[in-house]
């Protein structure tokens, strides 16, 4: 009876053990179409919905580089409730990863030689090959430069088509065998701000005004998820600092060159970012449901 | 030969000039009040007999959808605006989200008449209609539905229907969002001032 007794103990300590390791902390593995939200915060005080927005497409344009964004991104993690002019604080996903740091091929490497649009597919593949390699390739990773609560979303805004929808604080990491390992536009203490808008911008010179999607909503798992598909976000009227830190110990050479190159710094009115986005969002309650 | 030319080319665009001003008839519709012309104005009220707004994936029925609206002719052709649409008893097509809050926006809408295929049409511009979702699991929040809208006016029972045939007749579409907004909704249009009693016709 006693050795029944222990064995039971033994199974019971085994099996919380395996489910310990088999999570990662904070994480929740919820299954099918609920599952995208595994790394929000949906158990912590004070979060009201989870969020997960994929992009699956757009551009970056910084200064003269431009960016299309090839591999998806993802803005998860929690908001809190809206306050009186409908904006709610994001809260950081518990994986620590609130945007994802997805490399972007610039286009034209370092160098910036871009065949035109109408050159042959063979002009366009070698300018590839030679100039956006390894060696003279660039790539871009947009990262937040501010905690995930400065982060503002307004789904109001966001639907309506007027405003601004989402503000987002990034500094862009250039990644290159020259550019060392800390070459970023924008920083912690001065980041780009992104104030996007599904409506139309209304930027300074020499940009002129874009327009972005609400997209189309539809709610699904008996009004407890809503998805918005063919959602764009955009903002043209933004600033970019010189870039900093690029070229290690020579970055007092190469950082004046790369602005130079890059057009950097650029005032408002000489940058875009188009995000074409799938956003996903549903209440901590209804996602600790499943 | 060259007179009979010329009489032919002016006949050409007397008819032509014809059939636009039939053309042109046939698309005016204008307020009657047992068949006859409204020449002043007129207060039109009415209370939805049902009411429903469908978003992709969910409906919101209000049991009380009543409507205030001013009519009169101008330059031939039935105008109005409506002045007051207070909302009742507002539900969703489940108890996971309920509506907190529903409320006609930027009031007066203005109204016009148009015939369509021989059938005439009242169409609602610039509807705005913010609805507040609640519920502890409800994904919906606040949402605004916007744009303009056709219904197809009955005159024998003295309705004003709209559904999303009546909406593609008139090329109206209300939205939320890039998505289309399906509403189904039954009007009695009943004179209120000076032509109580009296059939209203459009």
């Amino acid at each position: 009876m006693q050795a029944r007794a222990r064995w039971l103990k033994l199974g019971v300590a085994l099996g919380a053990l395996m489910a310990l390791l088999c999570l990662p902390a904070g994480a929740f593995a919820h299954e099918g179409v609920w599952a995208k939200f595994n790394y929000c915060p949906s158990t912590t005080k004070g979060v009201w919905k989870c969020l997960h927005s994929e992009t699956v497409g757009g551009e970056i344009v910084l200064g003269n580089k431009k960016s299309k964004i090839t591999t998806p991104v993802i803005l998860q993690g929690g908001y809190e409730e809206e306050n009186e002019l409908g904006e709610s604080k994001m809260v950081a996903a518990t994986n620590g990863e609130t945007l994802t740091k997805v490399p972007q091929a610039v286009e034209g490497g370092l160098l910036g030689i871009v065949p035109p649009e109408s050159s042959p597919p063979l002009v366009k593949l070698l300018s590839k090959y030679f100039f956006e390699n390894g060696l003279t390739g660039v790539n871009a990773t947009l990262e937040l430069a501010k905690p995930a609560s400065e982060i503002v979303i307004n789904e109001f805004e966001l639907l309506v088509g007027e405003g601004v929808a989402l503000k987002l604080p990034v500094k862009v990491h250039l990644e290159n065998p020259f550019l060392g390992k800390s070459c970023y536009v924008g920083s912690n203490s001065n980041p780009i701000i992104w104030n996007l808008t599904t409506g139309t911008t209304n930027p300074k010179s020499p940009n002129t005004p874009i327009t972005g999607k609400p997209g189309f909503p539809e709610i699904k798992e008996n009004y407890t998820l809503a998805e918005i598909l063919d959602n764009e976000l955009v903002e043209n009227n933004w600033s970019a600092p010189a870039a900093s830190g690029c070229g290690g110990i020579l970055s007092f050479l190469v950082d004046p060159l790369l602005d130079s190159m890059a057009g950097l710094p650029s005032s408002e009115g000489h940058s875009s970012a188009v995000l074409k986005n799938t956003i996903a969002s549903a209440t901590v309650a209804a996602v600790n449901k499943h | 030969m060259k007179t009979r030319a010329r009489t032919l080319v002016l006949a050409l665009v007397a008819l032509v000039a014809l059939s636009g001003i039939a053309s042109a008839a046939a698309n005016a519709a204008v307020w009657k009040f047992n068949g006859t012309e409204l020449t002043t104005t007129e207060t039109a009220v009415g209370a939805a007999i049902s009411s429903k707004l469908t978003i992709p994936g969910a409906t919101t029925e209000c049991e009380h959808f009543l409507y205030n609206m001013k009519i009169k002719n101008s330059s031939g052709s039935g105008k109005g605006e409506i002045t007051e649409l207070p909302l009742y008893e507002c539900h969703t097509g489940s108890e996971i989200c309920t509506v907190k809050s529903i409320a006609a926006e930027k009031l007066p809408w203005p109204t016009h008449l148009t015939t369509v295929s021989g059938k005439d049409y009242i169409v609602i511009e610039d509807v705005d209609v913010n609805i507040d979702y609640s519920g502890e699991l409800c994904s919906l929040g606040r949402v605004k539905v916007s744009g303009s809208a056709g219904g197809v006016i009955n005159n024998e029972e003295e309705t004003a229907t709209f559904n999303k045939t009546t909406l593609e007749a008139t090329g109206t579409s209300l939205k939320v969002g890039s998505s289309s907004v399906e509403w189904t909704g039954v009007f009695p249009t009943e004179p209120f001032e000076k032509h109580r009693e009296e059939r209203l016709e459009g």
